[in-house]
């Protein structure tokens, strides 16, 4: 079951692709991270999904329906540089775009107090747009894209232009919503995809490059690389762990031993055994993970 | 339903913005300004001076109907200026700006979006017409003689096809660029180009909308309207429904 299938979408800008060949599916109720550096497409697929922009080729389909009605009816999207009526009110605004989603200006307005609340714009409420703050108007920006009760928010860059506060209050509100909508929403930091998404789609020059949960992508990456580290290093360890036989690779630094293994579980079990042995003055032992910015480094620069 | 939302909504920003004051106050200035100051002219060159001893001024004063089409051509050409001016970044500036996005991005038909639009356009263009020319009309009336509210009503109403059908360019070209000041230019290339049309093949095309203000001189003059004058209309209403088609069209079909 899948919310939103993506199969073979492509776009071209005068026989350029932008967006080459992208397939994905979107689970219910995950929020999924569309990562990839500036100028990968991550914008262009949004806009896309959103209805903006035809795709050259490929099908977009929602709720295993191909598209007959129109997708608008059942996504919220918040574009990368959200820009409002700014003679109204931030409360004016969303009955507004409420209205035009076919709620009655009664519903409309209800939702609206409840958003407003929930985006902690309450006494912003009857403000005009023009006076709010950058980080103000990115929360009425995803209040915005949530007044019809969409069953798929996309938010484009929705932290990247904002200041450390206007961040965490963001990405504490898409904490918030997770829990009943599902998420798409493209960024180009790292953290920001690792501390809220379930799932990522790695976007790289038009191209997905991988696609699966954090903890999938780091397992599949992982490079079996173990660090140790001494107070002194006692004099045969590089030796002994030379000859293990499922390490690889050994580099040795002052008070520092990295290893590359085969098998992280029977490495482990042998260095352990090793330790306990010859009494090594051990401080630290590490099976380093892969981590985001490893993986992402390795796509972008592949 | 959704319509009357993006009415309401245009209705509202033009009172934001105060449009609601401004044009039909200079409507009003426009509809006053010739009918005045041809009143007042000799007396003003008389005042004035530097004319040699013993000239006479003689300026025959034009017949009230004369003097009213003076207040319809002021508002057929500064009038179609400020409609343009206040036209131009109906739904290009809504592009530019980006605000589109978010309205946009809504389940908005694009039949609702343009003709709401259109609609909104059109009301505060034709009240402040009939601002402009009721002021000219009573000014007239004051300073030339008596003119009929018949008169004033029937050039009103026949007039104001031809501001729909300058509003509906308007939005037409709004359809296309993205920057204001290129849909001002255009919307006045089209309007002058089907004016110069007119006047090369005019025996042809009797039925072309730039005939409507001679018409309406001529009914002025004559007191009755002349016959071309409803095939005139008929044509003008078709062209006005065939630019907002292919403004919604357009619109719909562009990338955004």
């Amino acid at each position: 079951m899948s919310l939103l299938t993506v199969k073979n979408l492509t776009k071209k800008y005068d026989g350029v692709p932008v967006v080459d060949d992208v397939n994905f599916q979107l689970t219910p109720g995950k929020c999924v991270a569309l990562l990839g550096p500036n100028g990968a497409g991550k914008t262009t697929t949004l806009r896309m999904l959103a209805g903006f922009s035809k795709p050259t080729n490929g099908t977009i389909s929602f709720d295993e329906q191909a598209l007959s009605t129109d997708i608008r009816n059942y996504i919220g999207y918040l574009p990368q540089f959200p820009v409002f009526h700014s003679w109204m009110s931030g409360m004016e605004f969303l009955v507004y775009v409420g209205q035009l989603g076919h709620l009655s200006k009664k519903e409309a307005t209800a939702r609206a107090e409840e958003l407003m609340e929930r985006v902690g714009l309450k006494d912003a409420k009857k403000r005009r747009i023009g006076k709010y703050s950058g980080g103000m108007k990115q929360r009425l920006g995803i209040a915005q894209a949530m007044i019809n009760k969409p069953k798929l928010i996309m938010l484009d860059e929705p932290v990247s232009a904002l200041d450390p506060i206007g961040r965490r209050e963001v990405l504490n509100l898409m904490h918030e919503i997770k829990k009943d909508t599902t998420i798409l929403f493209s960024t180009h930091i790292l953290n920001d995809a690792e501390e809220v998404s379930d799932e990522l789609l790695l976007l790289n020059n038009g191209k997905l490059v991988q696609q699966g949960s954090i903890a999938e992508l780091s397992n599949l990456n992982d490079s079996g690389k173990m660090v140790l580290e001494f107070t002194s290093k006692p004099e045969n360890a590089e030796e002994i762990l030379q000859a293990l036989s499922v390490v690889t690779k050994m580099t040795a630094y002052t008070y520092k031993i990295e290893l590359l293994t085969t098998d992280v579980e029977a490495a482990r079990e042998q260095i352990f055994n090793l330790i306990h042995e010859h009494r090594w003055p051990i401080t630290k032992f590490e099976i380093a993970k892969t981590t985001l910015e490893d993986l992402f480094m390795k796509v972008v620069s592949a | 339903m959704q319509w009357s939302v993006i009415f309401k909504k245009e209705m509202l920003e033009n009172a934001r913005n105060i449009k609601w004051i401004w044009v039909p106050i200079v409507f009003f200035i426009f509809g006053i300004m010739d009918p005045i100051t041809t009143y007042y002219l000799p007396k003003i060159l008389e005042s004035v001076g530097g004319l040699p001893e013993g000239a006479v001024v003689d300026i025959p004063m034009p017949i009230p109907a004369e003097a009213f089409f003076y207040s319809v051509s002021e508002i057929d050409s500064l009038g179609l200026l400020v409609i343009a001016l206040i036209g131009m970044r109906l739904i290009a500036g809504e592009m530019k700006s980006g605000v589109y996005e978010l309205v946009l991005s809504k389940p908005v038909k694009y039949t609702n979006y343009v003709t709401a639009k259109w609609a909104g356009f059109v009301l505060l263009v034709v009240t402040s017409t009939f601002i402009g020319l009721l002021a000219g009309w009573y000014y007239v009336n004051l300073l030339f003689g008596d003119l009929g509210f018949d008169a004033f009503l029937t050039t009103f109403l026949l007039y104001s096809v031809y501001s729909l059908f300058f509003t509906a360019i308007i939005v037409f070209v709004n359809t296309w660029f993205k920057k204001p000041g290129m849909v001002l230019f255009l919307s006045f290339l089209l309007a002058i180009g089907i004016d110069i049309i007119t006047s090369i093949y005019g025996h042809i095309l009797t039925w072309s909308p730039g005939h409507i203000s001679s018409y309406v001189n001529d009914y002025l003059q004559s007191g009755t309207i002349p016959s071309e004058m409803w095939g005139t209309i008929g044509t003008t209403f078709v062209l006005i429904i065939i630019m907002l088609l292919l403004s919604i069209v357009i619109l719909k079909n562009k990338e955004k």
